[in-house]
């Protein structure tokens, strides 16, 4: 089948890539000064601990051997133990990733939630104090620092009025919602100004299209066309988004996860990076390439399925 | 880092409620907020603080220290004493004690982990132990080491965490070739004589305590400890965050709290900050070699030093950096380190003289220089800015480098860096320690520093091989006041935090 | 506002653009000469006016150390302004030329410059500059290089596509048949076609290097003491949120107003150049 070919051939277009990234990554980690187990041992390290926990890492081995060792590995599916949790990366990756993908998730929810109506009013009322009103809002959302927004959310909804949990991750579904609700929204802002100004853009164009014109001649009842034509639209230029900033959001999350405490993929690699856990750097750099190559084709699947023009 | 204590830095916290309780109260969770997660719960073969803190509730040593950390008190012995040649200690075991799995603790079980501990292949820690020669008993009851030269600091080597009692039959039936496979195995569900033990584990997010039901100590009330049902560490890495939950009422307790928020927390009513006396000491470590990257180094000229540390205001510096909460030191050892000396600072402020001492110097007209600092942390920032401005005052212009820890260490351990910040907290309670580090060259070049001194070194060798104090001197761990010691959930005390800048 | 223009409002620039542009060059002012406008030396300590709160002498209050608040936030228009520049004036001229070679010539060029897009998009670009600025050092000439590594793909993605598009045109192949030279073809003819939408995206672009600048700042990484900046002032302000609230509040609305003056030039920029073409 046509659609099976392109999955396909889409995979196999992710295997250079992903060669390229671990290349890339395994220079650049191995590149940063120190090396794991003076990371660990900190400032009182003697030097004889040093070498003994390098060697037995097998980090005085010569860096070809090193990357051979790796890729042997991770061909067969091992991406090897964290140097300093001491547990196998794939773990670690199982029950860290799951945690990010919800978060950004539900961010991309409430950026809907809040882009298709004001997208809608603003479309409606061109050139109106109401559109100015939208429009302002969307350069002030695009403008505004993660962290920043982050601090003052948690100063104000969670520290003072007390409506949100300060941070953290909680036990079980509902309190995860709960807990990830100001992180989300906090990382949905941009991401929902984007979509808005995408939105009205459409929205408009839907407008001024002479189809609708000629549906409103026929006597159909303009609001309803209207609604059919922008969810469409908001499910098109959603999906389109979500993929084309998975990267930001993802980057957010690496932000927002710090602030709010989450103990999500984003905070992992950071930590990792500066525990100079080898491992558990290559590791996840392979999976969230993995996670962005597929948010990639789903994206691409989805917007042809809703819009059969993209499709060729 | 290889420190112990949660002090100073940290000063713990707990809501009001939880601190009034009498100590008949029983039952209930406590949830504390800790900046980082645990990596590996084993005594002998973990290397970073953020374990030891764990470790110290699931595992138990030999011995204890007291309170105030300038003592030892009975834990798994009760007795001990040392031979009058000074080479043969003897330690009574504790009746009746048993693991968190039922077994009973037996002389094989101290002895397979006082030999594990002191295996030079295992972990970084067996040099507390480098003294000893072996370890049998004689009875059931007894425990005999014998030792290849008088050690001063053998009782408080008791008393450290990689000394703590594991059961050996246990540990040896986990699956794994080597002692290290079996350990990360085991270190999954620890089984320790301590008042709690692990229930679950999620890693980076939560760790669960729950009480050790075969625990041996009982309470004030007569019933078995702990007081607690159980232990929640929630992992809160953002200094904020964590105090925002705190005040929230969403945990009970937390740790590495900035002195920026002493004063606030003081004042709130929902909150207990006490502060309690520890061991910590701040410094700035100056590296003295001649030459650095191929140029000179100002920083080797001891006028220089001198005049750094006139003009370094550390009044100042205590209260823009600690809000009043440290005092400056007197030599490099905190106050509440045993045998510290000196009363008042050694390089009091004196702006003239550092400028005199200048003018004296190689470097009449001033330099440029630098210090490493860790990105984000806001107490490295506070010394480094106020010290900036200070140095200026003498034409010392101080660039400030932040970078993440593993950089500094590794410039750090080069012998590369020009100046850094520094801190320290004693893993035992004696001055052996902190000089073999600050000042005895082999160690690791006195911090690094590249700082020798000849009479330094051999005085402090003759030292380490002599009793000053026959009774053995008063030894502890500083450190062993952890929040979480079964019952008694606050026992902290006023302390000053110690100050110390420059070492010369 | 294309929507609503008549053909004769095309001379009247856009809203957007001129509140955009009032805010750029205000920022710009400032940035060039914030000792005119700064009522303290952003620097000094005053151990007697800890953490006051906003009055008359110190408009947005002062810090932890006694410094002005408000001195700060006009000091560090110096440092963010610079930022916007320096970080993307690299990945602009570079990736444009990249994008221009790459999108011209096609073939090979095209399907390994396809990989490497491909490689940067799927890592977070935040981590991968936290990454190489680990490698570098910390300070902002390093955050400079460790955003170009990167920051040029994206522009050299717009461009590489624009000059397909222009390639195929009339006016290549008449150069073509005249006899001139592949890169005077590519710089001369298609590149000024070409460049529009990349200059749009550059002006998006500052606004998130700002916002770039002041998270690494934040984290510690950017702008090295005592130089204010504003993510560095936020940090500086965040164990006072709750009793000294100014100190991250007025360099938190600094970065907002500035993305704004950048976003909104953007959008206007955005309108002359669609209606122009």
């Amino acid at each position: 089948m046509q659609l099976a070919s392109f999955i396909a051939r889409r995979i196999l277009q992710l295997i250079p890539t992903l060669l390229f990234i671990l290349i890339v990554v395994f220079a650049l980690v191995r590149l940063l000064p120190g090396d794991p187990a003076s990371a660990m041992l900190g400032d009182r390290a003697l030097d004889a601990d040093v070498e003994r926990i390098n060697r037995e890492l097998g980090l005085d081995r010569p860096l070809p051997v090193q990357f051979a060792v790796f890729a042997r590995s991770v061909a067969t599916g091992d991406l090897g133990d964290s140097i300093t949790l001491k547990l196998p990366v794939t773990e670690l990756i199982a029950t860290r990733l799951p945690i990010t993908i919800l978060l950004t998730l539900m961010a991309a929810l409430i950026a809907v939630v809040f882009a298709v109506p004001l997208a809608f009013v603003a479309a409606t009322r061109r050139g109106r104090m109401a559109d100015s009103a939208v429009r302002g809002a969307f350069q002030v959302g695009l403008s505004m620092p993660v962290f920043y927004l982050g601090l003052i959310l948690l100063t104000v909804f969670g520290a003072r009025l007390r409506w949100f949990p300060v941070g953290g991750y909680g036990d079980g579904f509902l309190e995860h919602l709960h807990h990830l609700f100001l992180p989300a929204l906090t990382l949905a802002l941009s991401l929902s100004a984007i979509l808005m100004r995408n939105l009205r853009a459409a929205i408009i164009e839907v407008i001024d299209a002479e189809y609708v014109q000629f549906a409103r001649a026929k006597g159909l009842r303009p609001r309803l066309v209207l609604l059919r034509h922008v969810l469409r639209n908001a499910l098109i230029s959603t999906v389109a988004l979500f993929g084309l900033s998975i990267g930001t959001l993802l980057s957010g999350a690496v932000i927002t996860e710090t602030v709010f405490a989450i103990p999500g993929a984003g905070r992992l690699m950071v930590d990792s990076i500066y525990a100079r856990d080898y491992p558990v750097v290559q590791g996840l750099t392979i999976a969230l390439a993995v996670l962005v190559s597929l948010t990639f084709l789903l994206t691409d699947l989805v917007q042809a399925w809703l819009d059969p023009r993209v499709a060729r | 880092m290889k420190t112990l204590s949660i002090a100073a830095l940290t000063a713990a916290l707990f809501l009001g409620g939880l601190t009034d309780a009498s100590a008949q109260d029983r039952g209930g969770v406590m949830t504390y907020g800790r900046y980082t997660d645990s990596l590996f719960l084993d005594p002998v073969l973990n290397d970073a603080n953020v374990d030891i803190w764990i470790l110290t509730n699931i595992y138990e040593t030999l011995l204890n220290p007291t309170d105030d950390g300038l003592g030892l008190e009975p834990g798994l012995a009760t007795e001990w004493a040392l031979n009058e040649a000074g080479d043969t200690v003897t330690l009574k075991l504790r009746d009746g004690v048993r693991f968190s799995d039922g077994t009973a603790m037996t002389a094989e079980d101290v002895i397979w982990s006082l030999d594990r501990a002191r295996n030079p292949d295992n972990g970084i820690w067996n040099f507390v132990l480098a003294s000893v020669d072996s370890v049998s008993a004689p009875d059931p009851q007894t425990i005999e080491l014998k030792l290849k030269y008088p050690d001063p600091t053998i009782f408080s080597a008791l008393s450290v965490f990689n000394t703590a009692i594991m059961p050996k039959a246990a540990f040896e039936a986990m699956v794994g070739a080597t002692d290290a496979e079996k350990a990360q195995e085991f270190a999954k569900k620890p089984i320790g004589t301590g008042p709690f033990m692990l229930d679950s584990w999620e890693r980076g997010a939560t760790m669960k305590l729950v009480k050790n039901p075969n625990y041996w100590d009982n309470g004030a009330d007569g019933q078995p400890l702990p007081y607690l049902d159980g232990l929640t560490f929630e992992i809160i890495p953002d200094d904020a965050t964590r105090i925002l939950k705190l005040q929230a009422g969403d945990i009970d307790g937390a740790e590495f709290i900035p002195f920026a928020r002493v004063a606030e927390l003081q004042a709130d009513p929902n909150v207990k900050m006490e502060l309690f006396p520890g061991t910590r000491v701040w410094d700035v470590i100056i590296n003295v070699r001649p030459e650095l990257d191929g140029r000179p180094n100002p920083l080797s000229d001891e006028k220089v030093r001198q005049a750094m540390n006139y003009a370094a205001n550390k009044e100042a510096l205590v209260q823009v950096v600690t809000y009043g909460v440290g005092t400056p030191l007197s030599s490099f050892m905190s106050t509440t380190t045993p045998m510290h000396s000196g009363d008042g600072p050694l390089f009091p402020h004196d702006l003239d003289k550092a400028k005199a001492l200048m003018a004296e110097s190689g470097y009449p007209d001033g330099f440029k220089t630098s210090i490493l600092t860790i990105a984000g942390n806001q107490d490295d920032l506070g010394i480094s800015t106020a010290l900036q401005q200070m140095w200026a005052a003498i034409g010392i212009e101080l660039e400030i480098k932040q970078v993440d820890n593993a950089s500094r260490t590794d410039q750090y351990r080069a012998g590369t860096f020009e100046m850094r910040t520094g801190g320290w907290t004693n893993d035992i309670a004696d001055a052996s320690q902190i000089t073999s580090y600050f000042a005895y060259s082999p160690t690791i070049d006195a911090l690094h520093s590249g700082w020798k001194n000849a009479e330094v070194d051999a005085l402090f060798e003759a030292s380490q091989k002599r009793w000053t104090r026959p009774s053995g001197r008063n030894s502890s761990r500083g450190s062993r006041k952890s929040s979480t010691r079964p019952g008694r959930p606050s026992r902290f005390m006023k302390r000053p935090i110690p100050w110390r800048l420059a070492r010369m | 506002m294309s929507d609503t223009a008549a053909p004769r409002a095309r001379m009247i620039l856009p809203r957007p653009l001129i509140i955009g542009g009032a805010i750029l060059l205000a920022s710009v002012v400032v940035g060039l000469f914030p000792a005119l406008f700064a009522p303290f030396d952003p620097n000094a300590f005053d151990y007697g006016a800890l953490l006051q709160a906003p009055s008359w002498a110190h408009p947005m209050g002062t810090d932890n150390f006694g410094r002005d608040v408000l001195s700060r936030v006009i000091h560090a228009y110096t440092i963010d302004m610079q930022i916007a520049v320096f970080a993307t004036i690299v990945p602009f001229v570079f990736g444009t030329i990249i994008g221009a070679l790459v999108g011209y010539a096609g073939g090979w060029a095209e399907a390994l410059f396809g990989r490497i897009v491909d490689a940067v998009i799927t890592f977070p670009f935040l981590v991968l500059v936290i990454a190489i600025v680990s490698v570098l050092g910390p300070g902002l000439v390093n955050m400079y290089i460790a955003v170009g590594v990167v920051g040029w793909v994206f522009y050299a993605r717009i461009i590489a596509a624009e000059i397909k598009v222009q390639k195929r045109l009339d006016y290549a192949d008449a150069g073509r048949a005249m006899g001139y030279t592949h890169l005077r073809i590519i710089f001369r003819h298609l590149l000024p076609n070409a460049i529009t939408p990349a200059i749009v995206y550059w002006m998006t672009d500052m606004a998130l290097a700002i916002l770039l600048g002041s998270s690494l700042g934040y984290l510690g990484l950017g702008a090295q003491p005592p130089a204010a900046e504003w993510g560095v002032q936020i940090a500086d302000g965040k164990n006072f949120m709750a009793t000294a609230w100014w100190i991250s509040v007025f360099p938190g609305l600094a970065i907002v107003l500035t993305g704004l003056g950048f976003s909104l030039t953007g959008d206007g920029l955005a309108e002359v150049l669609r209606t122009k073409r």
